[in-house]
């Protein structure tokens, strides 16, 4: 019987092969889109799922409630392991501090490498709580004793190649020039998908040996670093209660006089560590392929979710439509013994095998899908995955769901046929269900028209942003940074000197980043009015004496500092109205408390945007290099180049990297153009408008295939109306008005629905700019009459052919 | 075999009532040929489905084979129709999407008797009703007459006790008209009880009694044979 359902199902697909396409077409997209995003789900959810013990491994972060926000921070202060090590409730506490050295050696094969990355120092309850396989070195003693270290397998092969890894232990590895370390130990990589991306794990006790040993001996209280990480293994029992309230207790103890005053609390929290890899609050190790995110996968989920709908509509509204065509089977059927059951089973079979067959081209469309949308799929996500078990079981019931969500309902009318009706001829059912089949019409439209809408007024609001007046130049400027691992001011100096001899450039200063970058620097400044104190943070900018000129900041009173190295401050109009100066020129002169010294305000800047502009002007300040006998603020050396024309801009380029190698021969230049920076700032909303071209793109395809669907159905009823209509003397123009015209209102309908439900959308998403595009009406009228011109196209495609037909033809088959 | 009395028919709209069945009443014994007659809209095909256990009567009793079964519900009839009638209808109405063989081999399927033995019974009725060398072709491929062959082999593969015939030969020409009533009698000879609806006297005269209504009532009752 399931053969000859199939047999059928094959035949009716081949023989109806436009509305075959349009079904197949559209669950194909709505398939592909839902693989695709099952798959990073699946990848997503999968991040150390795989430790011993994972559910009672947590990360202890640290929580700031000011009155200006909530502040998170995924370290702990040095103090804290002390203070709860002992607690009942653990079973390991394991504290580690992320150096990253400069470099690393193994002098005995004299080997250098620079910059090595996730190394840790760790105490030795580090692989009690994570679970690692040692496979050589002793894992019992591990990391007790100063000067260990132990590697991963990958990093020890790495730095010791051609060695046995046995035959590495008790090797030597010299950290920064002077770190000794011996290698006690070799660790399996993990194999599952892990945030815990460790490669190099040197024993706690050999912190005291670097820069950091004031601060790991003092373990100050009120300082937290995000360098400081904790993690602990819950008991099985342990009581959550006690350990919050724990903290808590510990946090008022311990909290600073300046934080009771200002009323800022701390909070110490238990992170689980699978929600590590999702909670942006506090990030993870490795940002190289940036961060996971919950409300990106729910979006796509949507989008996958509406095409997947769409695909499901017009398999339900041309199966219903079609209905009267399949009435004469489903008589004959009826009469010789088939049961309403089996009839439904019958149909569900053919949705299925419909369904199969869409699967099929979605697998192949998936591995491409997968390159197209790179941007939002995680690099690590390989087609491979498809392979896993439970996304094999994922895929079969979202098959089933999909087969019952498109067949159950014409399944059930068409199984509902009577019999001595249809061996009649006497069909209505077809048409009884035309409201549903217009309902569904002007839903499919409205989900369209919705996306339509928004990605217009995306790309309006990107353009805003892109487009906006940051407040300084930032066209032609390059920053060139100097490498991490250099920390000498004379040769960035030296640098800058020798760039003047280029004739394309205009202008140059050093500095910190541009006055607009991902980066801030925030400090705490107060301002005494007589006995009131007002209170306040400012962003910290670093720059030369050119600095305000070179990015053609407006200077509104006083000047810029006298040299590079006198503590002055310029602060911009945002501070100055914070701090309550009457005017630009009121503030010269007057000073700010900064690090327990009164500085003085020379001078008062324009605003101008320190960062996207997601984020409102904020109280700024711009100072020079005051500490460069210790280290210095100037990491950049930002150029203003003559003209932007790609010609002489290769030629600079060209020409700076020249002088780069002089000066620093052993590193890549790094350089970032100042408006390219700017236009990073939004990748996350160009993101965003990308995934709503597609989603618009492919709504409006599988919607318009269902019309036509539709189109093509009611034109062929109607062909005899039509034929009579001529020869009464009705136009083309008349036929093809009376044709189109129920479709378009229903299309007008959904243009109606849409609106509303865009407009809140998209104002919901616009409250996360302090600086936002209006949400114009135009946008919306052109989006509605966008829509009606496509299905009008549509529409008139299969009309005007249905109009133009001799009606003679059409008349003589009665 | 079949024995209905004062067998009622109502069609409602929202305003008139017809009357499609008007306390009818007679029976039919098994092995018997009876050939139903009359104008349009008297009722015959009404009847023909109440025969059919398709339509429900409103009224009245219907015993097959000495049970009532006018009360039975869609799976009781349904049962009852699978294993005891075959349906030969004007229109043919074989299934377009499927094959010769495959349109006979339906109701063995709704049966529950297993491929093998499908296909001998299958082939045994092709080759009986000489459709034998068309069993893979599509019924659009095919004349009329051979429409109604393989709607016949289809009626009679299951060995149903009755037949129930509308109209058989109404879209036939008289060659095939004929060679499709032979096919009833040699059928009707072999046990098989039959009812005919037709509207051709010619045809009717192949029965061993012709009842004629009017109105949904039987007017007269020839015996013939």
């Amino acid at each position: 019987m399931i053969k000859n359902y199939f047999k059928i199902a094959w035949r009716n697909i081949v023989k109806h092969k436009v509305f075959s396409f349009i079904n197949v077409i559209g669950l194909t997209i709505g398939l592909s889109a839902s693989f695709v995003i099952g798959l990073m789900i699946y990848y997503d959810y999968t991040f150390d799922n795989f430790h011993k013990d994972g559910d009672r491994i947590y990360r202890i972060v640290t929580d700031f409630k000011e009155s200006e926000g909530e502040f998170y921070n995924s370290g702990v202060t040095l103090a804290l392991k002390g203070a709860i090590e002992e607690n009942s409730n653990f079973e390991a506490t394991s504290e580690f501090y992320r150096e990253r050295p400069m470099k690393v050696e193994n002098r005995a094969s004299d080997l250098e490498f620079k910059l090595p990355k996730f190394v840790i120092f760790a105490d030795q309850d580090y692989f009690k709580i994570f679970d690692y396989k040692f496979i050589a070195g002793d894992n019992v003693k591990a990391l007790h004793n100063p000067n260990e270290v132990i590697l991963t397998k990958e990093r020890a092969l790495k730095y010791f190649p051609n060695t046995e890894v046995s035959e590495i232990i008790g090797k030597t590895l010299v950290y920064n020039d002077s770190v000794n370390t011996k290698v006690t130990g070799i660790v399996e990589n993990f194999k599952g998908r892990t945030d815990i991306v460790f490669q190099e794990f040197i024993s706690y006790p050999t912190l005291l040996q670097t820069r950091l040993r004031e601060n790991i001996i003092k373990k100050n209280w009120n300082n937290t670093n995000s360098n400081s990480q904790l993690f602990v293994k819950l008991k099985a029992n342990a009581d959550l209660a006690s350990i919050k309230s724990r903290f808590k207790e510990l946090a008022t103890e311990h909290a600073d006089e300046q934080d009771i005053k200002y009323g800022q609390e701390r909070i110490f929290q238990l992170q689980p560590l699978e929600d590590i890899h999702f909670n942006e609050n506090y990030g993870i190790y490795d940002w190289t392929n940036g961060q996971a995110s919950k409300s990106l996968l729910q979006n796509l989920v949507f989008v996958a979710l509406f095409l997947l709908l769409l695909g499901c509509i017009n398999f339900i509204n041309l199966n219903t439509a079609q209905a009267t065509q399949r009435a004469k089977e489903i008589g004959i059927r009826k009469t010789l013994g088939s049961t309403r059951k089996q009839l439904m089973g019958q149909f569900m079979g053919e949705t299925f095998l419909l369904v199969i067959i869409s699967a099929v081209l979605s697998l192949l469309l998936s591995r491409w899908l997968i390159t197209v949308f790179s941007d939002f799929v995680p690099a690590g996500l390989s087609f491979e995955l498809f392979k896993a078990p439970i996304v094999v079981v994922g895929v079969i019931i979202l098959l089933v769901l999909v087969t019952i969500l498109s067949g159950f309902y014409p399944a059930i009318v068409l199984s509902k046929f009577n019999t001595v009706s249809v061996l009649k001829n006497h069909l209505g059912v077809g048409d009884k269900k035309v409201g549903l089949r217009k309902f569904l019409t002007v839903f499919q439209f409205t989900i369209a028209q919705v996306f339509i809408i928004a990605t217009l007024l995306v790309g309006k609001q990107i353009n805003y942003l892109l487009s906006k007046d940051m407040g300084f130049k930032t066209d032609a400027i390059v920053s060139v940074y100097k490498p991490i691992e250099e920390g000498s001011l004379e040769k960035i100096e030296l640098y800058a000197e020798k760039l003047t001899s280029i004739p394309e450039i205009k202008s140059i200063s050093l500095g910190g980043p541009p006055p607009a970058s991902q980066s801030s620097n925030i400090t705490d400044m107060r301002r005494m009015i007589d006995d009131e104190e007002i209170y306040g943070d400012m962003q910290l900018l670093a720059g030369d004496t050119k600095y305000l000129d070179l990015f053609e900041i407006e200077l509104l009173a006083g000047r810029v500092y006298r040299n590079d190295t006198v503590r002055e401050l310029v602060i911009n109009e945002a501070a100055r109205k914070y701090f309550r100066f009457k005017s630009p020129e009121d503030a010269i002169g007057k000073t700010l408390l900064y690090e327990k010294e009164y500085l003085p305000i020379v001078g008062v800047t324009g605003d101008f945007h320190q960062s996207s502009l997601r984020s409102d002007i904020r109280p700024m300040t711009l100072r020079g290099d005051w500490y460069r006998g210790m280290w210095t603020y100037f990491q950049a050396t930002h150029i203003s180049l003559k003209s932007d024309s790609p010609e002489n801009l290769k030629n600079s380029l060209a020409k700076i990297e020249n002088v780069y190698k002089d000066v620093y021969p052993e590193s890549d230049m790094r350089l970032e153009f100042v408006d390219e920076a700017v236009e990073r700032f939004y990748k996350r909303e160009k993101k965003i408008s990308k995934l709503l071209n597609w989603s618009t793109g492919l709504s409006i395809l599988i919607s318009c295939l269902g019309l036509l669907g539709l189109v093509i159905y009611t034109t062929n009823r109607r062909v005899k109306e039509i034929g009579v209509r001529k020869v009464l003397g009705a136009s083309l123009l008349q036929i093809n008005t009376l044709l189109c015209k129920e479709f378009l209102i229903l299309v007008a309908i959904a243009f109606i629905v849409a609106s509303p439900i865009a407009w809140y959308g998209i104002n919901n998403w616009l409250q996360d700019f302090a600086y936002k595009t209006n949400i114009s009406f135009w946008v919306f009228l052109n989006s509605g009459c966008a829509m009606i011109l496509f299905a009008l196209i549509v529409i008139s495609a299969k009309t005007l052919q249905a109009a133009n037909a001799n009606p003679v033809d059409s008349l003589r088959s009665e | 075999m079949i024995q209905i009395t004062d067998l009622e028919k109502f069609y409602r709209t929202e305003e008139v009532q017809t009357i499609a069945l008007n306390k009818l009443s007679f029976g039919v014994k098994e092995g018997e040929f009876v050939a139903i007659m009359g104008p349009s809209g008297c009722g015959k095909s009404t009847l023909l489905n109440i025969l059919g256990l398709l339509d429900d009567p409103d009224g009245g009793s219907f015993k097959f084979n000495g049970e009532e079964v006018s009360g039975y519900n869609e799976r009781k009839r349904s049962e009852l129709r699978k294993h005891n009638i075959g349906f030969v209808f004007q229109s043919f109405n074989l299934i377009d999407e499927l094959t010769v063989f495959e349109n006979v081999e339906l109701p063995l399927i709704y049966t529950g008797v297993k491929p093998a033995e499908r296909k001998k019974k299958v082939e045994a009725v092709l080759e009986k009703m000489q459709i034998m060398h068309r069993r893979n072709h599509f019924p659009q491929q095919l004349s009329g007459g051979q429409q109604q062959r393989v709607a016949v082999a289809r009626a009679v593969v299951n060995n149903p006790k009755l037949i129930l015939a509308d109209e058989p030969t109404g879209n036939l020409d008289s060659t095939n008209g004929n060679e499709v009533m032979d096919l009833l009698i040699d059928l009707n000879e072999a046990g098989t009880t039959i009812i005919m609806v037709t509207h051709s006297e010619h045809d009717a005269k192949y029965s061993h009694r012709i009842i004629r209504m009017l109105d949904g009532q039987k007017v007269t009752e020839n015996i013939l044979a």
